[in-house]
């Protein structure tokens, strides 16, 4: 042992030293699959949008019903008119205007703003209902497979009951009994979600537990919370990260579907809402279910994409 | 015939005129518990390890051989309560481990560490090999970072390594250099007793020599002792002082190395030694074994080894033979002595 070694060394102790590096190796593979970085190209333009958007776009709850179902700009639709006098029908063009990039729904709601008003709900409702899932999933996963024996019985049989109940059922009644508000929906949907993720860490803590390296910090002299916090969950975090982000789309999905049947928080705009709203207009305004449909596939697809990428570069056994 | 020579065996006398025992194991059984049914009825035991008494002393090497499933690995674990041992008596240093705390149990495995057969497991794949050996600097309270990292570097190099490999992860390292990390970390509390667990039979041949040398070096130089666990006897030939033969759970057969394999006592150790691939053309004839190793759920009444010896007799599955002295340090349970 030199004294030259010891500033280099130094850097063993700090805590983010390695994980910089082992950061940098997943960027490098997730960096080959281009599909993984469009969809997280786009995550983060919506959250760019979701964060910043409100303050440059007009108030979305604003109704204006004389310039109701207007087109997106550049397009036109023609509108009959009945002229009572006349007793015949005059047609009437009318174009999108720059005001309203987007048009504009029944009631002369801006669209641009709306969809900029969904976006904020969806990834606010999407990564915190996901985060409480995966929490607890993760938390009562590991805990099962490290604790093992009664306490793994008794929270498993625990999930297996939890996993019996209709989801979207549970989440209509409990919105139905507590009134619609985006607090209640997120709780259900997080205290509801995590069945699936405790299962998958479960198993995966399971085989992690009878690995060698798990042993030997046991044979160290380590305790169980080291074992726990330092080996078992930064050998798990991967998997949760790559749950985390497959099941986004399910929760903004379970949220627009809450809104779409008229579920959802009454005082905000989210892109159900919208797809709600819009379908009683398709034939005079197709925009207005058309787009929140479109941001809805774009934002899922995302996800999914992004998801799909991340499992494969956290996985060392698939070659990139 | 009477042979005043051959002591009776009494557990824990073996070599009791040495006194420098570091670890004395008595009468150690480990049995798992087979349950069945909704109500978990106990429908018996495996017995893993089945009254086994050994004693190793400073500086030695004990091989322990066998097939595998024959209980080498639990007994290593049960030493060092990984696997809790269901009776028995172990000291390590005079101090009773069976009775040891939590507290006491984490001093202790300092002190008696393990090392283990897959080197692609043995290490967190998310750690870097340096906080992997760290981790048992920090388990042991070495506040210092400082210090840490001199021992580290320290450790690393002994085993043969740079110390700058410490910022790196284990699948940038080959087999071989992933077993010399996973020595070091074993080293790191200067231990008396290394348990290896078949160390080097996942890897080449030639990096399998420098594994052994560099195992053997370390030896000499700390003075420490090592229960060799292996199923290839000719490793075990090369680095053990004394060899121990295990089968279903019980030793079958103890003697110094040379003893050992010149004059072979048990006919299950003659059916192994036999197994060696030999130059020679046309050297003695191979004992075949016959069958897999009986379950340990149901093993075979009187002697275990019954059921695929080559020169059984009537009484052997009738009474379970006796394990005792036959020659000057030369211990064996079959009814042929």
């Amino acid at each position: 042992m030199t004294e030259a070694n010891i500033p280099i060394l130094r850097r063993i102790t700090s805590p983010f030293y390695g994980n910089r590096r082992l950061l940098g190796y997943y960027w490098e593979r997730l960096k080959k699959n281009k599909l993984s970085l469009i969809g997280l190209g786009f995550i983060i333009f919506l959250a760019l949008v979701g964060i910043f958007g409100p303050l440059f776009t007009q108030d979305p709850t604003k109704a204006d019903l004389g310039m109701s179902n207007l087109p997106p700009l550049g397009l036109s639709r023609q509108e009959s008119i009945y002229n009572i006098k006349t007793d015949d029908f005059t047609t009437k063009i009318i174009e999108g205007s720059p005001a309203h990039p987007l048009g504009t729904d029944s009631k002369g709601r801006d669209m641009l703003a709306m969809l900029v008003s969904g976006a904020r709900i969806s990834l606010f409702v999407g990564l915190l209902a996901t985060g409480i899932a995966i929490f607890l999933g993760t938390f009562l996963g590991v805990l099962s497979a490290y604790l093992g024996g009664w306490v793994d019985n008794v929270l498993m049989r625990f999930t297996d009951i939890m996993m019996t109940f209709p989801f979207f059922l549970l989440l209509v009644l409990i919105v139905f009994i507590f009134g619609p508000s985006l607090a209640i929906i997120v709780l259900v949907i997080g205290l509801t979600g995590w069945t699936g993720a405790a299962r998958l860490i479960r198993s995966e803590a399971l085989s992690l537990r009878t690995r060698d390296f798990i042993t030997a910090s046991k044979a160290l002299g380590a305790s169980d919370t080291r074992v726990i916090f330092k080996h078992l969950i930064p050998n798990v975090i991967s998997l949760v990260i790559v749950m985390a982000t497959l099941s986004i789309p399910g929760v903004i999905m379970a949220e627009a579907s809450l809104s779409f049947i008229g579920l959802g928080d009454p005082t905000s705009t989210s892109w159900g809402t919208i797809l709600n709203a819009g379908q009683h207009s398709l034939e005079t305004a197709w925009w207005v279910a058309v787009e929140p449909g479109i941001m809805l596939f774009l934002t899922v697809l995302s996800f999914n994409f992004f998801g799909d990428g991340l499992r494969d570069a956290f996985d060392p056994k698939a070659s990139i | 015939m009477f042979m005043p020579w051959r002591a009776i065996y009494i557990p824990g006398q073996v070599n009791s005129m040495t006194a420098s025992a570091i670890l004395k194991i008595e009468n150690l059984k480990k049995y798992y518990h087979v349950t069945a049914g909704l109500v978990a009825r106990k429908v018996g035991d495996i017995r893993a390890v089945d009254d086994i008494s050994l004693q190793m002393n400073q500086g030695e090497v004990l091989g322990l051989v066998g097939e595998s499933g024959c209980g080498k690995s639990t007994l290593g674990k049960a030493i060092i309560r990984l696997e809790e041992p269901t009776s028995g008596e172990i000291y390590f240093d005079g101090t009773d481990v069976i009775k040891m705390s939590k507290h006491e149990l984490r001093k202790l495995r300092g002190k008696i560490q393990i090392v283990f057969q897959d080197p692609d497991s043995s290490l967190d794949p998310r750690m870097t090999v340096g906080d992997s050996i760290d981790e048992a600097l920090i388990v042991h309270d070495f506040k210092n970072p400082d210090t840490r990292n001199a021992k580290v570097a320290e450790l690393l190099e002994k085993v043969g390594l740079e110390a700058g490999f410490a910022h790196r992860y284990p699948h940038e390292f080959s087999g071989g250099q992933r077993q010399r990390i996973g020595i070091a970390r074993a080293l790191a509390m200067d231990p008396k007793l290394v348990i290896a667990d078949e160390p080097v039979s996942a890897l080449d041949v030639s990096v399998q020599a420098q594994i052994l040398n560099l195992m053997m070096d370390i030896k000499e130089k700390d003075g420490l002792a090592y229960l060799f666990i292996s199923h290839d006897l000719s490793v075990v030939r090369y680095i053990s002082n004394r060899v121990a033969v295990m089968y279903l759970g019980k030793i079958v057969e103890l003697a110094e190395k040379n003893e050992f394999f010149n004059n072979p006592l048990h006919p299950y150790t003659e059916a192994l030694l036999s197994a060696i691939a030999t130059l020679r053309p046309g050297g003695k004839e191979k004992i075949l074994l016959k069958g897999d190793v009986p379950s340990p759920l149901n093993p075979p009444s009187g002697c275990r080894f019954h059921t695929r010896c080559h020169r059984v007799m009537p009484v052997c599955s009738q009474k379970e033979p006796e394990f005792k002295e036959i020659g000057p340090h030369h211990y064996t349970a079959c009814h042929l002595y």
